[in-house]
């Protein structure tokens, strides 16, 4: 699955992202050189702050680099698309749309879709994320599980082949959360999608990655690549995924303790 | 969902205190602490307004005056919310707009009426114009607001989604802003009310304010102060009803209110 591709789905080729906010130079990310594979499930992990969420920025076309290329499907990424589609830590939903419309939103630039071919793609998306509410239902009427579980289904439905997780399930409770992990492999399965994950917590990481890179602080680098090849599905409580995502912090401890020296040092 | 006996109960007890103000007003006038001339009875005004309804005045003067502001309104506020719409866009437009709108709606309405005479002379235009320039500002900074203070995580998420920039406005920008917009639709609406009467007490031979004015010219305080409630009342019943009616099913849907 991995590596077989001529053209990796998203290469970053020494991406460096610097912020001028008020004349400070803020330096978020690189350089950074990466690719992901069609099909890959790759996690990012890192201190908070660290950039996690620029690099997302970078493949969605949110933003662009100060230097190096981003290219997605061997082209440079110049707008967001529904072909990278991005979820985010808050669901976003839109509050005047039920449910379904939600999940029809990505739809509507299909043009040549009926409402009735919207409706069933939207009805098997719902399903997919285990959706057990009431489709017609206005989005503050939904628990925050809920709402993320429709945000997901609503990324899904216009079928992008990239899905971008900006920490999605953070403000989510354990449990709800343990659950998504297991639907969010489930997907992944079915999908084959590519996607690049953002997070802090190391068992989530190890949980769902086919691939982890730990990042740097501030400008993310990368520092380690750790292979996942542990069987799916992953139980959040398996011993190999606990083993795993302490072998992820010990490197991000280390990480923290070389940016202090390094800090103390300059 | 609201709690309907718990409504029903503040409706009585708002019901309570009106009658119980007409009765204070009553025992006013009979202490006669005012002369009767500039201080009319509860009973008189209500005698007063009846034969202006059986005239056919009163029912007539309150349709003029609703049609110049479905009309003079329906302009004011598609003037707004279009200007309200290019200051949401642009950052330009909305700094010098903004400071020229607020000045302008210090202005009472009523100041806008000579300049509306000059312009226009003794045509109804002179009252569109007025209801336009008291209404128009606010429904703009409203709209203008109203776009500003949307989550960027909306526009985000519809981008990723690949909403075009065109489609952006309708799909997502005018729905995001509306809760904000419909309500200043609704200020707008009680300017513009405020401004109607005000022309037409200057310049009309027919309307709500035109009665104000003729009350005045006869000594007539009992149709001054019956018109003036009979204005409120149409302010406030289309204010409450068409206007809350639309506002609150929005809040409701967005789960605003519950």
């Amino acid at each position: 699955m991995a590596g077989n591709d001529s053209v990796p789905k998203i290469r970053l080729e020494a991406a460096c992202k610097v912020f001028d906010s008020r004349g400070m130079r803020v330096e978020a990310l690189g350089p950074l050189t990466l690719e992901a594979y069609d099909g890959e499930f790759v996690v990012f992990v890192g201190p908070s702050g660290c950039g996690k969420t620029t690099l997302l920025n970078l493949v969605a076309g949110f933003e662009f680099p100060t230097s190096g290329r981003v290219l997605v499907d061997g082209q440079p990424v110049t707008d967001p698309g529904p072909d990278r589609v991005m979820i985010f830590q808050e669901p976003a939903l839109f509050p005047w749309l039920t449910v379904r419309d939600n999940v029809c939103f990505g739809l509507r630039q299909h043009g040549h879709l009926t409402s009735r071919e919207r409706r069933a793609i939207a009805e098997r998306h719902l399903a997919l994320v285990q959706f057990d509410g009431f489709a017609d239902a206005y989005v503050h009427e939904l628990s925050g599980g809920m709402k993320q579980r429709v945000a997901l289904a609503r990324a899904l439905a216009p079928q992008p082949r990239v899905l971008l997780c900006d920490e999605p399930f953070g403000s989510l409770d354990a449990l709800t959360r343990e659950r998504l992990y297991g639907e969010l492999q489930e997907i992944h399965q079915h999908t084959h999608k590519t996607i690049l994950f953002v997070t802090h917590n190391t068992r989530e990481a190890a949980c769902l990655a086919n691939r982890i890179v730990v990042l740097t602080g501030r400008p993310a680098r990368i520092k380690r690549v750790l292979p996942n090849d542990l069987p799916r599905p992953r139980d959040f409580y398996d011993p190999r995924v606990i083993q795993l995502a302490a072998g992820i912090l010990d490197e991000l401890k280390a990480e923290l303790t070389a940016d202090r020296e390094g800090a103390h040092a300059r | 969902m609201p709690d309907r006996r718990e409504t029903r109960r503040q409706d009585v007890g708002l019901l309570v205190f009106l009658l119980a103000l007409v009765a204070v007003w009553q025992i006013a006038f009979s202490l006669r602490l005012l002369p009767a001339y500039a201080f009319p009875s509860p009973l008189a005004v209500g005698r007063r307004l009846v034969e202006l309804a059986r005239s056919g005045s009163l029912g007539e003067s309150a349709k003029a005056s609703l049609f110049r502001m479905a009309l003079g309104f329906s302009l004011s506020a598609a003037l707004g919310l279009l200007v309200g719409l290019s200051m949401g866009v642009s950052p330009v437009v909305n700094r010098l707009l903004k400071s020229l709108f607020l000045g302008v709606q210090t202005l009472p309405s009523v100041a806008w009426v000579p300049i509306a005479l000059l312009l226009f002379g003794l045509r109804d235009a002179a009252i569109y114009f007025v209801i336009v320039m008291s209404s128009a500002a606010a429904m703009a900074i409203a709209t203008a607001d109203g776009i500003a203070n949307i989550p960027p995580h909306y526009l985000r998420a519809a981008r990723t989604l690949g909403v075009s920039r065109l489609a952006m406005g309708y799909r997502v920008v005018l729905p995001a802003a509306l809760p904000q917009i419909v309500g200043g639709i609704k200020l707008g609406w009680t300017l513009g009310w405020h401004g109607v009467v005000s022309a037409e007490l200057i310049r009309s031979s027919i309307g709500l304010g035109f009665l104000l004015h003729m009350g005045r010219e006869l000594n007539d305080a009992a149709q001054v102060v019956g018109i003036m409630l009979v204005t409120v009342g149409i302010g406030l019943l289309v204010d409450r009803l068409l206007f809350g009616w639309i506002e609150r099913s929005i809040r409701m849907r967005w789960g605003l209110d519950r």
